[in-house]
């Protein structure tokens, strides 16, 4: 049979459907897929529709109906399902409600409604045009139909248009496989196109080393644009033009400078905005998720690792209201290429000529344990950083209690901060609680760079409550109106006495919130300033059995947990006297303070700050490598889990020192995380109950009051450069090029 | 014994006294002594027909009469003390091996034909007992392929590290790809 003849025998059938469908005009090409779509009807109103199907159904994504007046719940009928639902809801979350998933791309729930991208358009009942479900506030008794030839005609219309200027290049597109267009023009569009002519191009824009823009591809959906305004602060983003014309861009040639600018690529439905450090990567199907925590800052956002082989490529923000909704800072995502910089891949010791030797892990560890026991108990000193867990916290402590040695302590904790009440070191509002403030007295800290996400939540509780901030500290810049009441805490001492403008507005609000920032724990007066917030907090009834508004705003992911486990420095200068040195993990402390005769063991597992001063180098593993518990500002405990295989010889925290205290014949009791665990519970139960936030039991007023000067120096800033402030961070090179294109350090 | 005091007379005569213990020494002759399979291999060439040599300088003995079937063929090889069946070279192994008639020169010989095919000729002139239905065959035996083949290569393992065979992906081949996914520290004493 030759091919022509098989052509035929292929082609004959659906000609004859041709003819026999459409025999007036066999030569017009029709767009709509099926042919029940040609000439839509709408749908007969049926009172009495014979119901099938009248089981509860899952609402979409599991989502919960949270009635805030029973009274005003309203009955819609979702293809004559009904479906209650409160007053104010629109049609396409009536819908949801019913579980049934409405097609999008301009509306989504964090952000204001726009309408314009018309994807959602569904048929109601007595209305003569399909309606913009997102748009459309559910009225009572409304009849939705979602699955009529109208609807469904409706949509692949819109699909068409939008389709018309969108390129063809899913091929090369970074949003390929994960992008909204392409999911809904395979469910809900049309099989074939009419559009010949040119495509619209457009220029693309700039918008920093962190966001890469192909505007051609931009269906003006105006998610980002709507977020840059409304979650992030910044009016960088805007649209220019109309009509075809219509374009997505900053006004001026200019960068966009948010430190939430990286959610745009998670919003953005289509490959306009993608992660410039992630282009051509690795295409999203191949890459392995991990469902873990972020620890360059205190908040610990939740985040999705996805990685390659041994290979982080990204971090993508996770859903939790309670701690980050579902926005993560640019640290958090962008951070990931700090994981294969720098690295200690070898246990490494230092010889005589000051050089490093890479050395097996039986040698260094006997060599650390020979000087451990040659010093006398009160010189040996251990410090964990910024990034250690609960865990290897917990065993530092217990190793260097077995050698004799009490001195052990998380950095950024000062001399005897008070870490016996625990409402006196973590945000007793919560995160989400923040939402419900109506003032704020931000007390030398900087949210907007200590901690992105709840400078975000505080932002969000300003533009929808109208509260009020005031403010105390070096002049900082915020992306919500603030007061700036003073720098020092002459300020504080003002407003305690009721001196100060401010103060009334504290006790004159409803939900007062004092966020005291995490810097404070290093200044040596810092119990006389606890003491002057602990007076503001009683005249303006911030402390109440209903509502807690006193917080500490922490720094750094592992300083909670350490203040839990009561790793605070006992004496003033017993660094300045230690001969053995434990850093594990402490990038920033201050090097010079160590005697120059002193032995140095740095545990870690990046060449950041501390190996220079390192005589012995024990590589452990990162976040992303391990198990391990976390606490973050708030009392949240959760849990990092390993994404990748650790690198060359490192292991992890606890396992060091625990092999470490074999050596050193002071053996400690646990061989598996379960035991390291069993011991953190003896020490704090809270930190193992993970996922739950554990409230401050006590109140902080119930501190042991100080007659203590203050100290008149202004509030310093604790957090420098907002891009690098851990060893990872430190490693990264799109860190570096965002400090240095964005902040010009 | 008499036939053996002869040739080597005629030996001596021929070459001179060194010539010719420099050639009982090529042979392999005083290899004999230490290596018995040698020897063996020596005392069955004798009555044998010589077949032919490779390009290494192998040579291919066989004989019909009075010995084992199967135990007909064999080779000895040119390097005397460190021998090994993987220097018989691919255009040999078929024939060594009874897989064909056709000896490695034969084999070679196509190979030429396939090269210069208007010199067919010399295929009557030379090899008058070929048909075309039996040079098909051949070239379907070509053992050397024209574009593709690499040169035939004895496998050395086992005298040293770096001639080990390593096949491409092996973690120990020299020219694999760096998996390694993050840079090391270096160390240096200043930061």
């Amino acid at each position: 049979m030759g091919l022509g003849l098989l052509a035929s025998k292929a082609i004959r059938p659906t000609t004859r459907l041709i003819n026999f469908q459409n025999p007036n005009n066999l030569f017009l090409r029709t767009i709509v897929s099926k042919p029940e779509l040609r000439n839509p009807e709408p749908a007969a109103a049926q009172p009495e529709q014979p119901l099938v199907d009248l089981s509860p159904r899952t609402p979409v994504g599991g989502a919960r109906v949270h009635f805030p007046n029973p009274d005003d719940a309203i009955e819609v009928f979702v293809d004559g399902f009904p479906v209650k639902i409160p007053k104010g809801f629109s049609v396409l979350q009536a819908c949801e409600v019913a579980g049934v998933d409405i097609p999008r791309f301009c509306y989504h729930s964090r952000l204001s409604i726009a309408g314009n991208c018309r994807m959602c358009l569904v048929e109601v009942e007595k209305s003569p045009k399909p309606v913009a479900s997102c748009a459309m506030p559910a009225l009572p008794g409304m009849k939705i139909k979602t699955d009529t030839p109208v609807a469904k005609k409706a949509r692949e219309g819109v699909m068409e248009f939008l389709l018309m200027n969108h390129p063809l290049d899913c091929p090369i597109c970074d949003q390929g496989g994960e992008c909204d267009l392409q999911d809904q023009s395979m469910a809900f569009g049309s099989d074939r196109g009419r559009f010949t002519e040119m495509k619209r191009s457009v220029v693309d824009k700039n918008l920093g080393p962190l966001v890469k823009t192909v505007m051609t591809r931009c269906i003006q959906c105006t998610r980002c644009v709507r977020f840059a305004s409304e979650v992030a602060g910044v009016q960088d983003l805007g649209m220019l033009g109309r009509g075809s014309g219509e374009e997505i861009g900053t006004y001026v040639e200019k960068l966009m400078t948010s430190e939430l600018s990286g959610n745009v690529i998670d919003i953005c439905p289509v490959g306009a905005l993608t992660s410039k450090p992630f282009a051509f990567k690795a295409r999203n199907w191949e890459l392995k998720n991990t469902e873990t925590i972020d620890v360059t800052d205190a908040v610990g956002s939740n985040i999705r690792i996805d990685s390659r082989g041994p290979e982080v490529m990204r971090i993508v923000p996770r859903l939790n209201e309670d701690i980050n909704e579902e926005w993560i800072s640019d640290k958090t995502r962008f951070c990931y290429d700090g994981l294969k910089r720098q690295r200690l891949n070898d246990p490494m010791i230092r010889g005589p000529d000051g050089r490093f030797k890479p050395v097996n892990w039986r040698e260094a560890l006997s060599v650390v344990a020979e000087v451990a026991h040659q010093v006398k108990p009160e010189e040996i000193v251990g410090i964990s950083g910024k990034l250690s867990d609960a865990e290897s916290m917990i065993v530092l402590k217990d190793f260097l209690n077995r050698l004799g040695s009490n001195n052990v302590w998380g950095e950024g904790i000062g001399v005897n901060t008070n870490a016996d009440l625990r409402s006196g070191y973590i945000m007793n509002t919560s995160i989400a609680g923040l939402e419900k403030a109506d003032a704020f007295l931000l007390v030398g800290t900087q949210p907007r760079v200590e901690a992105a996400m709840v400078n975000a939540r505080i932002r969000k509780t300003v533009t929808v409550n109208q509260a009020k901030v005031g403010y105390i500290g070096p002049a900082t810049d915020f992306n919500y109106d603030n007061q700036h009441l003073g720098t020092g805490p002459q300020t504080l001492i003002d407003i305690a006495e009721g001196r100060h403008p401010f103060s009334k507005i504290i006790s004159n609000a409803k939900h007062p919130v004092i966020i005291v920032g995490g810097g404070i724990f290093e200044r040596k007066d810092q119990d006389a300033i606890f003491a002057a917030v602990e007076t503001i907090a009683k005249q303006g009834n911030v402390v109440r059995s209903d509502w807690n508004g006193l917080n500490v705003l922490l720094l750094h992911a592992a300083q909670a947990a350490a203040l839990d486990l009561g790793l605070v420095p006992q004496s003033e200068n017993s660094l300045e006297s230690a001969k053995f040195v434990y850093l594990m993990g402490a990038d920033d402390t201050n090097l010079d303070k160590i005697p120059k005769d002193a032995f140095v063991v740095y545990q870690g597992h990046h060449g950041d700050k501390s190996v220079y001063r390192a005589n012995v180098i024990l590589p452990a593993a990162a976040f992303s490598e391990k198990e391990g518990i976390y606490e973050n500002t708030e009392g949240c405990t959760q849990q990092t889990w390993p994404a990748v295989p650790t690198v060359g010889d490192s292991r992890d925290d606890w396992k060091i020192i625990r092999a470490l205290s074999e050596v050193a014949e002071v053996r400690l009791p646990y061989d598996t995380i379960g035991g390291v665990r069993a011991r953190l519970r003896t020490v704090a139960p809270n930190l193992v109950q993970i996922d739950e936030r554990e409230p401050a039991a006590l109140p902080s007023s119930l501190r042991p009051t100080f007659t203590q000067k203050m100290d008149p120096t202004p509030f310093g800033v604790a957090v420098e450069n907002f891009y690098m402030t851990d060893a990872i961070t430190r490693a990264s090179k799109i860190m570096a090029q965002c400090s240095a294109m964005l902040l010009k350090k | 014994m008499a036939s053996v005091v002869k040739s080597i007379i005629d030996g001596v005569k021929e070459k001179g006294l060194g010539g010719f213990f420099r050639h009982l020494k090529n042979e392999g002759y005083l290899r004999c002594l230490p290596d018995g399979n040698l020897l063996q291999t020596k005392i069955h060439n004798i009555g044998a027909t010589l077949v032919g040599v490779d390009k290494f300088g192998n040579k291919y003995y066989e004989k019909t009469e009075n010995t084992q079937y199967g135990r007909h063929r064999w080779v000895e090889y040119a390097e005397k003390t460190r021998y090994n069946a993987s220097q018989v070279p691919a255009e040999w192994h078929g024939w060594l091996h009874f897989i064909t008639d056709h000896t490695g020169d034969e084999v070679k010989f196509v190979c030429f034909l396939n090269l210069f095919p208007w010199k067919y000729h010399m295929l009557r002139k030379y090899k008058p007992h070929y048909n075309i239905c039996n040079e098909f065959v051949l070239q379907l035996l070509l053992l050397k392929p024209k574009r593709y083949g690499v040169e035939h290569k004895e496998n050395l393992s086992g005298h040293g590290e770096e001639f080990i065979y390593h096949s491409k992906g092996h973690a120990l081949n020299p020219g694999q790809r760096n998996w390694t996914r993050y840079q090391p520290w270096q160390s240096t004493n200043e930061p």
